[in-house]
């Protein structure tokens, strides 16, 4: 409950902030610089006179945006990969199961780091990075359902019927498996803002002026001990409720997908 | 138990294998020309094309991977023209500073996760179950750059409890371990290990605040899949005090499966470091890859991230191997 509010807010914020809070998030005002939050600007204003909060309203339109973009990516990518290997089997299966592994290999944020770089800094490769990390877990998921219901009887007795690999994955596969995605989903959606804002602290995601929760904090660092403390803190408030938020719905959909999870509820 | 051991590490070198590749194509891909990065931007042809073959960037790719292998294992990782020095050399510099903010957050993570979480089973009270279950999402979810940011804000600005970011604080006289707490105490200077103990602990708890969250949930879930097995109940029926049930019968079987959390928390502190190390000015690793990336001087980032996929591959094996001997079934799967 408390994480659909939260996150019920943030995307309200992200989706009519702009039309309720019609400031320029790029317009420069130096003599307005470093204004602490008041009533005409709820954040404060940064160190060019830039008003936080239309900075915050459009750096979570840009957080939630690609990070719902990297996490349809990564389910479509990682699970057609996973399904196709679990049916498929053989060498197939072999390859892309080793290649997992290699990405597995990497700290997540490393290795998002690694593509951000190699791609050249820039919310695109951040986002790339970002979904190739994700890739691997999808796979597993899906390639070990799969696994595990080709065994059940009906699906083999469809199989004995003569239905097709499609037909296996479409009408009695895939229909089983929604519920485990949803809830992976809803764990890499929260992944991928903490990581790419993590991405942008370190100067490799969105570029500036355009702004960014991540690269936010980092333009608030220095400012953040001489007293202008609204300048970092909102756009991390911002990663942290969304992130938090997300976190709170898959272990809730687990709760409710998963019967043996939600007896462990209770003590 | 020793085929077990020769297949999980001959799995784990050809894991270090793939990565390797995956690591080549991907710093490989860098759009822009690396010796023209080198060389400066008013370098003409003939300079470039001299360190392009110096780079040995005009071979075939399978012999430039051949050669980027062999020289990574043969420990030359490049030159960081940025700081004019060899990136092996720079990084053994700056290992102790990591390293002892790493154990430190690990130790804060482990001990106050078992603390809080067998203290919570214990009492076996729903609403603190509850909160406990809200801490580890809180403590998951949050953004560790901007949690010491707020340490800073808080515990140095307006409290003044704790210094600012100066980093490590005075180093000790003698070097032996790199670790100035160690190394204070190996001194026999117990108010140098207090000073850096106070310098630690900010970042630490940051860097801690993650893992601390991944162990709880881990614990949390193992201790009441526990609680509700019929030994359990047996050992009630038979009498025995609450307090020996849990911490005798308990809490030794919810123990291991922790173990399995190893490289996940490895790769927290991995990714935390650089993260929470540039906030605090932490002379280590950490702050040399975000200087690394700001100056595209990437010789260092890549040899940081070639190194942490060795890491985290090697702490899995441990961990696997670790596990297979206390667990007999593990092995025989």
């Amino acid at each position: 409950m408390v994480g659909v509010v939260m996150f019920a807010i943030i995307i309200f914020i992200a989706v009519f902030g702009r039309l309720l809070w019609p400031v320029d998030p790029l317009r420069v005002d130096i003599l307005g610089s470093l204004l602490p939050p008041s009533l005409e600007h709820p954040m404060g204003t940064d160190d060019v006179g830039r008003d936080v909060f239309a900075r915050f309203i459009q750096g979570a339109q840009v957080s939630i945006g690609v990070a719902i973009g990297v996490t349809i990516a990564g389910t479509l990518i990682g699970g057609t990969l996973g399904l196709l290997a679990g049916l498929v089997g053989g060498w197939f299966d072999t390859i892309v199961s080793r290649t997992m592994d290699a990405i597995l290999a990497f700290p997540p944020l490393i290795l998002a780091m690694a593509v951000a770089i190699g791609l050249g800094p820039g919310i695109v490769s951040a986002a790339l990075g970002v979904i190739l990390a994700a890739i691997p877990w999808y796979f597993r998921l899906l390639r070990s359902e799969v696994l595990r219901l080709r065994t059940l009887m009906y699906v083999e007795s469809a199989q004995a019927l003569g239905a097709s690999s499609f037909r296996l994955i479409r009408l009695h596969i895939l229909p089983q498996t929604t519920s485990t995605i949803f809830i992976q989903a809803s764990s890499v959606f929260s992944f991928s803002i903490l990581t790419l804002a993590a991405l942008g602290f370190v100067g490799l995601g969105i570029q500036p002026p355009t702004p960014e929760w991540g690269t936010m904090i980092t333009e608030g660092l220095a400012y953040a001990l001489t007293g202008q403390w609204w300048l970092g803190f909102f756009p991390g408030l911002g990663i942290f409720m969304l992130a938090v938020s997300a976190n709170l719905i898959a272990d809730r959909l687990r709760d409710i997908y998963d019967p043996k999870s939600g007896a462990r509820l209770s003590l | 138990m020793i085929n077990f051991l020769l297949a999980r590490i001959g799995s784990a070198i050809i894991t270090i294998f793939g990565a390797s590749i995956l690591a080549f194509v991907i710093l490989r891909a860098v759009p822009t020309n690396p010796a023209r990065l080198i060389a400066g931007p008013f370098a003409n042809d003939e300079v470039i094309a001299q360190v392009t073959s110096q780079l040995g960037l005009d071979k075939p790719l399978f012999v430039q991977y051949f050669d980027y292998i062999v020289s990574f294992f043969a420990g030359d990782w490049g030159f960081s023209y940025s700081a004019g020095q060899p990136v092996l050399s720079q990084i053994v510099q700056r290992l102790p500073a990591s390293a002892e903010l790493a154990l430190y957050a690990f130790l804060f993570a482990f001990i106050g996760a078992v603390f809080v979480t067998v203290l919570v089973s214990f009492l076996a009270s729903k609403w603190l179950d509850r909160l406990l279950r809200l801490l580890s999402f809180i403590s998951v979810g949050v953004p560790p750059f901007w949690l010491a940011l707020l340490f800073l804000m808080v515990f140095f600005e307006q409290l003044g409890w704790f210094p600012g970011p100066v980093g490590r604080g005075p180093a000790p006289g003698s070097v032996h371990t790199g670790l100035f707490t160690i190394d204070y105490l190996i001194a026999g200077n117990f108010s140098g290990f207090a000073t850096a103990l106070h310098h630690l602990a900010l970042p630490a708890l940051a860097l801690a605040l993650g893992p601390f969250g991944y162990l709880v949930r881990l614990l949390r879930a193992n201790l009441l899949d526990i609680v509700n097995e019929p030994f359990v109940t047996v050992l009630h029926a038979k009498g025995v005090a609450p307090v020996s049930t849990h911490f005798q019968h308990i809490l030794p079987n919810a123990f291991l499966p922790t173990l399995t959390a190893g490289g996940l928390i490895l790769a927290q502190l991995l990714g935390g470091s650089v993260l929470v190390e540039r906030i605090f000015v932490w002379p280590g690793i950490g702050t040399l890859v975000i200087d690394g990336i700001l100056r595209q001087d990437y010789a260092v980032v890549q040899a940081f991230i070639m190194l942490s996929a060795i890491i985290y591959i090697g702490v899995n094996l441990l961990v696997d191997i670790l596990y297979g001997y206390v667990d007999p079934r593990v092995r025989r799967s």
